[in-house]
């Protein structure tokens, strides 16, 4: 009841003038972005980050909030019409929206997608409502060595879930702590590691490094797509007229969607709160469990069933994510990664103190989430008659678009050709490391976790005179200890019992 | 235009030197322990880890067989040197200048956009950094030797 209440303030705080104008115009851009094929949403938030320096903090993350949660409305535009999902939570998406498309239903499947991530958005924030004050209540118990478990525990797991080889899971994140260290120590403020240049004394900037690893790397990347677009543009060339109207579900639709939808939403909202999941693992698993379920035609050949379970999940894991991130300061991916980065910024510690320190901001925020939801889901609805116009946009004139925005973007967040710079460098090497199997989510999440972990880790050794048993000297910290453990040595005995039964097959 | 290169391979060892660089660095200039943990002491940790990791990963890519070509295009090339174009630019013609120019340089050469095309972007793009950056959030773009010859 107490959270209600709560909320209802941060309704005030939503509803100011300055914030709902930002909250629509973060979902009408976060719409654009994610409709556009091969962005994808952290790369979107990345690139739409500098526009909210102008904002004081509350406004600025409510802007970045809608931008992320509108962002998953938009990925499954792209899948639908062109099965070209604008990022991977729309993969599944476009397994039956395509299908259902090419069956002369384009605009049923669109709003089938909006409507699904409008319920299942909404049953993620309202599980965010009543769970993150008291995940952050919890999180107020913890002491520096209990914190300093909590944040292995996540920069641990987003290294084995992203990627197939955890060794490289490993040393991309290893790698971000290291970047993370330039500059200033963490406690004492001294320099460190800046091999005397004056611009790595203030330690590597944030936001041209996010540019530069997602946003500049991915139009790197995005180039040796703009073929395959151009042939599959040419192959769908159709003319398709979209309207509002002949857009809009049937009851019978609307009853074939409702059951999948508050399933996954409910079970979406959980995935999204583990550390390293988020959303695609969130429509993943949608997906998988819808196909446990009866649908009326079978999943893949264009069942509206099958975008529901799917955008429904993965929009509700996009609302859990904030649950962890806003609780405990941990980021479920990495576009929480950079929401945590950006509300770092602004000044604000997220953690379990911030419901305490700045309750109006956090309920605020979650608030606006909801003003998000209804404000996306109006504006996806409004511009089906325009999305033909807004997808015939093709990869290649994208281009020169994004790499001018990531150079303009990195100038204006860091009044600095160094900024500029850092980001081309981060750029090129994420574009590097991708191509060579190394995932940069880690890298992300890593960079920004880890003035946290080694302040956290610091402070505990310093607390118990250097003694590890600062560790172990409580049944909260065996638990997570026990869950750390879990999460490094699973890969390496899956890894053990591969070669085993390699060599019996032999 | 293809070129291939056993490069999965490269990345481990440039982290196994970075890792040493650290590690090296950490011990001789900032300590790891003096009654309680200095400056090095968490980096030092982290750096040794990747050490650890990365020659894990060298013995996995080399045993294994795994360290197969990695395809780079032309193209991705293209886009890196544009970037860099954009940059030297600056310090030129300004910022600004720069982007407006690579935007048609890439749409007419490139891409072999018709020119209807490019001026449609051209104006969206000088209008969102002239608008949005420029005016509303009042960024002063460097405007390069030209610019400063100039204004």
């Amino acid at each position: 009841m107490e959270n209600f209440a709560s909320l209802i303030q941060g309704f005030s705080v939503a509803l100011a003038p300055e914030n709902v104008f930002v909250c629509l115009l973060g979902a009408v851009l976060g719409l654009v972005v994610g409709a556009m094929p091969g962005i994808g949403s952290l790369a979107g938030v990345a690139l739409l980050l500098p526009l909210t320096y102008k904002f004081n903090p509350t406004t600025a993350i409510i802007m970045l909030g809608a931008l992320y949660y509108s962002n998953m409305y938009g990925g499954s535009f792209s899948a639908i019409l062109l099965n070209i999902p604008g990022d991977s939570p729309a993969i599944t998406t476009a397994l039956d929206g395509y299908p259902m498309a090419k069956h002369g239903r384009p605009g049923p499947a669109l709003v089938a997608a909006n409507v699904a991530s409008f319920i299942g958005g909404t049953i993620g924030i309202l599980i965010l409502t009543l769970t993150a004050s008291g995940l952050a209540s919890l999180g107020l118990k913890f002491g520096y060595a209990e914190m300093t478990l909590v944040l292995l525990i996540a920069m641990t797991s987003i290294s084995w879930l992203i990627g197939e080889n955890p060794v490289k899971g490993i040393i991309i994140t290893m790698l971000g702590i290291l970047v993370a260290s330039i500059g200033m120590d963490t406690l004492s403020g001294a320099p460190r590691y800046e091999f005397g240049n004056m611009y790595l004394l203030g330690g590597v900037p944030f936001t041209p490094f996010i540019i530069g690893c997602v946003g500049f790397a991915q139009v790197i990347k995005l180039i040796n797509e703009r073929e395959a677009d151009e042939q599959k543009r040419q192959s769908e060339e159709r003319k398709v007229k979209l309207s509002i109207r002949e857009s809009m579900l049937t009851g019978h639709d609307f009853k074939r969607i409702l059951p999948p939808v508050l399933r996954s939403g409910v079970l979406g909202t959980f995935v999204g709160v583990l550390p390293g999941s988020g959303a695609t693992t969130g429509s993943m698993v949608g997906y998988a469990m819808q196909k446990k379920f009866k649908s009326e035609q079978p999943l893949g050949t264009g069942a509206i069933e099958g975008i529901a379970a799917s955008e429904a999940a993965n929009n509700a894991a996009a609302a859990g994510a904030f649950a962890p991130l806003l609780a405990l300061g941990i980021p479920g991916s990495g576009t929480g990664a950079v929401l945590l980065g950006g509300l770092m910024m602004w000044g604000l510690n997220p953690g379990p103190l911030l419901f305490d320190t700045n309750p109006e901001f956090c309920w605020g925020l979650i608030s606006s989430l909801y003003v998000a939801n209804v404000f996306t889901l109006l504006v996806a609805i409004l511009v089906i008659p325009f999305l033909i116009k807004i997808l015939s946009v093709p990869v290649k004139y994208m281009i020169p678009i994004i790499v001018c925005v990531c150079i303009v973007g990195a100038y204006s967040t860091s009044q600095s050709m160094y900024g500029v710079i850092v980001m081309f460098i981060s750029g090129i090497v994420g574009y590097l490391l991708e191509k060579n199997g190394f995932p940069t989510a880690p890298m992300l999440l890593a960079f920004v976790l880890a003035p946290m972990l080694e302040k956290n880790m610091r402070k505990a050794f310093i607390a118990s005179q250097g003694s590890l048993k600062v560790f172990v000297d409580s049944p909260l910290k065996l638990v997570l200890l026990a869950i750390f453990l879990v999460l490094v040595l699973t890969p390496v005995v899956k890894a053990i019992r591969k070669k085993l039964s390699a060599k019996k097959a032999a | 235009m293809e070129k291939k290169s056993h490069v999965q391979v490269v990345i481990p060892v440039v982290t196994a030197i970075i890792s040493l660089i650290f590690i090296g660095t950490g011990l001789v200039s900032y300590g790891f322990w003096d009654q309680q943990p200095t400056p090095g002491f968490f980096p030092i940790i982290i750096a040794v880890v990747l050490l650890a990791a990365s020659i894990l990963c060298i013995v996995q890519l080399l045993r294994s067989g795994d360290d197969k070509p990695v395809k780079y295009t032309k193209a991705e090339l293209m886009v890196i040197l544009g970037g860099g174009a954009v940059i030297v630019g600056t310090y030129l013609i300004g910022l600004v200048a720069s982007c407006l120019l690579f935007i048609i340089a890439w749409l007419r050469i490139v891409e072999r956009a018709p020119w209807k095309a490019v001026i449609v972007i051209e104006v969206v793009m000088a209008a969102i950094i002239l608008g949005v950056f420029v005016t509303w959030l009042q960024v002063r773009f460097p405007v390069g030797l030209l610019g400063e010859m100039f204004l």
